[in-house]
């Protein structure tokens, strides 16, 4: 058996250099025309921003949903604690259930790429999800310190 | 639909998995094509046949990482001081090079200026010769079969220099200590004497002679990190002179920083490493002596990784033919002008049982 783990071989890669593996079709694919692949690499644009958009729920309107629905249960059964455990519970399942969405629109999205003529091997959740959560603490910094915060009330009255 | 999601489909990366199946499938037919796959087995070449010890490459790797926008130590001072210590002499009596053979290149070059001799001890290391020529002096073959005194015996008045091997290469003989400093006095201070140890590491520790150096004016022994420490890709040897000489031996541009962590690395805890090697060695030529008792092969004791194989029956051609076929490529004696030998290199276990194998048929 080759090995090929650097601590194994005094710190030598043996053979093929960690992260240039090329991507495995199961046939060499058809690329199209060019005015196919052209349209892909649009569709590939709209997909990333649909991934962007659902990846953004997460970081507002879904919370926002389920502490509006758990503030409902508690309304209605008169019960805190299963309106925190509804708004909790539904906040988690739902992140799941978003997180499952969007694996699957970046596998799209990296295969639509691939179509457009484009080299894609790592999928873009990754950062996505990292901008966006950047951008939401921005705004919700930016309300809850500026709009909402102690701004008002430290105004002179 | 089908056809639009067919176009998208084409493009989906194979698991890990469905590409490692696909590889073997690929590699399990082309060896069952292959009716009697005999990968050939190199015993013509000398330098060590497995990779270097981990931790040399770990300590190459790590001046890789260090700093290599800076230019090396041109003086090579670590591996001077290294091995000064070593052999007992002082750091100033060592010259780090690339590799034994272009130090030669160069006393070749310093030694024979202006024309001059070099006595070669015959058969022995292949270029050296020809570097002579290149220098601009005569190359000299002396047979030594009755001793390296025929080397002093020759010695005239162009005479500029000797050259030999120990362990000899191609017939693995050594050259004991005495016998050196006995050729220094003989031959004179006038005449330089060029002790090529290439294989020293093969030896008994204390059996080589470049402490001599300390001793002797007008010795220059040469290393190299190349068969015993299995470092031939680093290109990285030196050579034990007097001050002054060594001082002009030394290249220009000094030798890599890699090659020179691996070698300091080597001459300080490389022991343990070439001893096992030393051993193996050993062992694989009691071996193959063994094996050929009372066949018409036989070969001289040998002190060096390979052997001076000859026949009764065969001459070196035949031998080396007869190997071939056999996939067991060797450097048969003519190229040292000699029809009658041939140089096997030994290597592992598996090695040596397929030369036996192969010998046995011829004899």
């Amino acid at each position: 058996m080759a090995r090929n783990d650097p601590t194994d071989t005094g710190g030598l890669f043996i053979g093929r250099r960690p992260g240039t593996a090329r991507v495995h079709y199961a046939d060499e694919p058809d690329p199209g025309t060019r005015s196919r692949q052209r349209t892909d690499r649009m569709l590939a644009v709209f997909v990333l921003f649909v991934e962007t958009l659902v990846c953004l729920t997460l970081w507002g309107p879904q919370p926002a949903a389920w502490l509006w629905v758990g503030s409902q249960v508690d309304y209605h059964t008169d019960s805190v604690s299963l309106g925190i455990v509804v708004a909790f519970g539904g906040m988690i399942a739902s992140l799941m259930l978003t997180l499952a969405l969007l694996v699957r629109l970046d596998s799209i999205w990296k295969v639509v790429r691939r179509a457009g003529g484009i080299d894609q091997r790592d999928g873009a959740l990754g950062r996505i999800f990292m901008v966006t959560a950047i951008v939401a603490v921005l705004v919700f910094g930016f309300w809850f310190l500026i709009i909402e915060g102690p701004g008002p009330s430290l105004a002179p009255q | 639909m089908k056809r639009l999601f067919g176009r998208y489909r084409q493009y989906q990366q194979l698991p890990p998995e469905e590409v490692s199946r696909e590889l073997i499938a690929r590699r399990d037919e082309q060896r069952a094509r292959e009716v009697v796959f005999v990968p050939e087995l190199d015993l013509a070449r000398t330098a060590w046949h497995e990779p270097p010890h981990p931790e040399a490459v770990n300590a190459a790797t790590f001046a890789l990482r260090r700093r290599m926008n800076a230019y090396p130590d041109p003086g090579a001072r670590e591996v001077r001081e290294l091995a000064a210590a070593r052999h007992g002499v002082e750091p100033a009596q060592v010259a780090v090079g690339h590799g034994a053979a272009e130090l030669l290149q160069e006393a070749c070059a310093e030694l024979l200026t202006g024309g001059g001799e070099l006595l070669v001890a015959w058969p022995g290391w292949r270029p050296l010769p020809e570097l002579a020529q290149r220098a601009g002096g005569t190359a000299v073959p002396v047979s030594v079969d009755d001793g390296i005194g025929s080397l002093a015996d020759r010695v005239g008045a162009d005479t500029r220099a000797v050259a030999l091997c120990s362990p000899n290469d191609p017939t693995g003989a050594t050259v004991a200590r005495a016998d050196v400093r006995a050729l220094c006095e003989r031959v004179g201070e006038r005449v330089w004497v060029l002790l090529d140890e290439a294989f020293a590491d093969f030896l008994e520790p204390g059996e080589d002679s470049a402490g001599l150096v300390a001793e002797l004016p007008n010795l220059l022994v040469f290393r190299t990190f190349a068969k015993a420490h299995a470092m031939a890709g680093f290109r990285i040897g030196y050579v034990l002179a007097p001050a002054e000489l060594a001082e002009r031996l030394t290249p220009s541009f000094s030798v890599n920083a890699p090659a020179q962590a691996a070698a300091a690395w080597a001459l300080e805890l490389g022991d343990p490493v070439v001893a096992g090697r030393r051993a193996a060695a050993a062992h694989e030529r009691d071996r193959l002596g063994r094996a050929l008792q009372g066949t018409s092969l036989s070969f001289a004791p040998s002190a060096a990784p390979f052997v001076w194989l000859s026949s009764d029956t065969h001459d070196a051609e035949a031998i080396a033919a007869h190997l071939r076929i056999r996939r067991i490529a060797v450097a048969p004696g003519e190229r040292w002008g000699d029809d009658r030998h041939v140089r096997i290199t030994l290597r592992d276990s598996a090695a040596t049982d397929r030369l036996i194998a192969a010998l046995r048929e011829l004899s």
